[in-house]
């Protein structure tokens, strides 16, 4: 049996996920509203519809604000070796992906406005037929790593 | 070092019919708005101009096309107003196939397609139209080895040759077997749906007993009939497609590569270089399963992108059960296997497989009993049958790993067992959920590359020691520091 892998994904991830669900529920929330506005001026539209929407919206506002990421954040796990990658996520599901280096096609690293927000970047490793993403790293953490990665994947391939 | 040459002018041909079909198809929508406002004067004088413009440009782009063989590479020049020169070199050169279709074979040429190693399909070349004896001898020009020298459209006239490299051909019966049994599967299906559907047309008949919904139901026969008919139809029309595509299906076994020619009306060769094997499969669908059938394939990277919509490459359209060593064994003896002992899916297992194949059907039955009772049993067939298929998914499913090889045995609704090398799988999970946990089971996922895109093994509900061992397996990192 296989440990953990050993390191952990940056801190601050939990509050940009946190404000990736508050968008999430603003805009569930916009459409709840939005049902109500148009049952108040359509007859056969009845009310209950928009109230049910406006209910689930908290609902998932809650879980996904305070609950979902703290719970993600202790899965998120990964290790790089120098042969292979090692990642563990999922609350309820568990997932423990290896990553050959030797099958490493190309690593990015994005960056979208809430995790520049908190210094993040997302490391993306791709093989010939799969992608698998860290996400949330420290940026220079992430670019040290993507570069680390690059050197290692770099051996001579045998086609594909 | 030859002189540039330009191709067969029936190439003119091909690409006159080419840009019409691509055309009638784009302007179709334009054409019928035309005709709809009684404007098809018109019509005729712009399609005149469109078929001058294109056999103008047909000939422009004949003229301007030329190839040149030199000592280890090819180059093509091409374009009309854009000139285009590509250089292929010799040792870049994957495959060189030779097929022909019935225009082809009424002038005696050849199409011969150039496949690089690239990704990208674009930079691969094709030669339209050349005479067979031109087409060969590109060929063997261009062959990085030139070990298969005399690779023939038709392998029977070296005799001698055959010897050397093993070969298999199949014979017209067993194509017969094959186009009645694969493909048609969902026609027979439907029969059997069709049968269920005569018996219920026949019960009501008992209570309604008015002469309107006697001839009613007369009607409704005659229509059931006419279905028959039409199933059986395309039922025959799925045999006639099956003998023409694997017409004289031969494949070789050369050094490096698997040579393969088949068809009736146009005879298509491909070639598959070893390397570019990702795994072999055997299928064997429900109904060969118990004839002791099946259908070898390979997945290979790449490949011609869009012109083939299968996603696998089949080695052997029909093949005894019994015979499928022996085949790769003279074959393909790189994936050779013989497995007495799978290691199987644990007994606890089985509740997941049965629920999530039973869910659905059991839901609606339910849902059923309370609304429409008098129909609930159909529901329940289904949810019957859902379970059998479980439960057969669970007696399927099993692996064994020998040396590099991985072997999984899946089913879905076909058997396929599938054998892999180690480093042709690009990555791989455990999942694991939490009900799974507490019982010590874990589900296996993997892929390799088939055709630029990935395709999945997934194996759900394993021991998780069995899961365990595969990641250790499969694990590059053998001296790991966390142990």
């Amino acid at each position: 049996m296989r440990n953990e892998p050993k390191e952990r994904i940056a801190l601050d991830a939990m509050k940009a996920w946190k404000i990736t669900a508050h968008l999430v529920t603003v805009i569930a929330i916009l459409f709840a509203i939005a049902a109500l506005v148009i049952a108040y001026y359509v007859e056969f539209i009845p009310y209950w519809i928009g109230i049910i929407l406006l209910v689930a919206s908290i609902i998932l506002w809650v879980v996904s604000a305070w609950i979902i990421p703290k719970l993600r954040w202790r899965r998120w796990r990964y290790e790089i070796f120098d042969q292979e990658i090692y990642i563990q996520h999922g609350i309820l599901i568990v997932t423990r992906t290896i990553v050959p280096m030797l099958r490493v096609q190309h690593v990015d690293t994005k960056q979208g406005p809430i995790l520049k927000k908190y210094g993040l970047s997302t490391l993306q490793i791709s093989t010939a037929a799969t992608t698998h993403e860290i996400p949330a790293l420290l940026e220079e953490e992430a670019s040290d790593l993507r570069d680390q990665i690059s050197e290692l994947a770099r051996v001579e391939q045998d086609d594909v | 070092m030859s002189n540039p040459k330009r191709l067969h002018p029936a190439a003119m041909i091909f690409s006159v019919i080419h840009s019409i079909k691509t055309s009638i198809f784009s302007l179709l929508p334009i054409v019928i708005l035309a005709i709809g406002e009684a404007k098809w004067i018109y019509v005729v004088i712009a399609a005149g101009a469109l078929v001058t413009i294109i056999i103008i440009s047909s000939i422009l782009s004949w003229l301007r096309y030329t190839y040149q063989l030199e000592e280890d590479q090819i180059r093509i020049e091409q374009g009309v107003l854009i000139r285009k020169k590509r250089t292929i070199s010799k040792h870049r050169i994957q495959s060189i196939d030779l097929s022909q279709n019935i225009i082809h074979r009424i002038f005696g040429l050849t199409k011969v397609q150039i496949e690089t190693a690239g990704n990208d399909h674009k930079i691969d070349a094709t030669l339209h139209a050349v005479t067979m004896d031109e087409g060969k001898m590109v060929h063997d020009q261009l062959k990085y080895n030139q070990v298969p020298k005399d690779i023939e459209v038709d392998t029977n006239e070296h005799p001698e040759d055959e010897k050397k490299h093993p070969s298999r051909k199949i014979t017209p019966k067993a194509l017969i077997i094959a186009g009645s049994t694969s493909g048609s599967f969902g026609v027979i299906l439907g029969l059997i749906g069709l049968g269920f559907s005569e018996i219920e047309s026949i019960i009501p008949d008992r209570y309604y007993n008015h002469a309107t919904d006697w001839v009613f139901s007369q009607a409704i026969q005659i229509l059931i009939l006419l279905a028959i008919v039409a199933l059986i139809i395309l039922w025959l029309l799925g045999i006639l497609v099956t003998l023409i595509q694997y017409w004289d299906f031969t494949i070789t076994r050369y050094e490096k590569e698997l040579f393969i020619t088949r068809g009736l009306l146009e005879k298509k060769q491909s070639t598959i270089p070893l390397k570019r094997i990702q795994a072999v499969g055997v299928v064997e669908t429900i109904i060969h399963q118990p004839l002791g059938l099946a259908k070898i394939y390979v997945d290979i990277a790449s490949g011609e992108m869009g012109s083939d919509s299968e996603m696998h490459t089949v080695l052997f359209p029909l093949i005894r059960k019994s015979e499928v060593q022996n085949f790769l064994r003279e074959l393909l003896p790189e994936y050779e296997y013989n497995i007495d002992q799978w290691i199987s899916l644990p007994k606890r297992a089985l509740p997941y497989y049965l629920f999530r194949l039973a869910i659905l059907p059991l839901i609606v039955t339910i849902v059923f009993y309370f609304t429409l009772t008098d129909w609930a049993y159909i529901p329940l067939i289904v949810t019957i049958l859902a379970c059998l298929l479980a439960y057969f998914q669970y007696k399927t499913i099993g692996y064994e790993i020998k040396g590099e090889h991985l072997f999984i045995r899946n089913r879905d609704l076909s058997k396929d067992t599938i054998i892999v090398k180690h480093r042709r799988l690009q990555a791989m999970k455990k999942k694991q959920h939490f009900i799974q946990k507490k019982q010590n089971l874990a589900s296996l996922d993997t892929a390799i590359l088939n055709k630029f895109l990935g395709r999945h093994f997934i194996v759900r509900d394993l021991e998780q020691e069995d899961v365990d061992k595969i990641s250790d397996w499969y694990s590059y990192q053998k001296n790991r520091s966390n142990i």
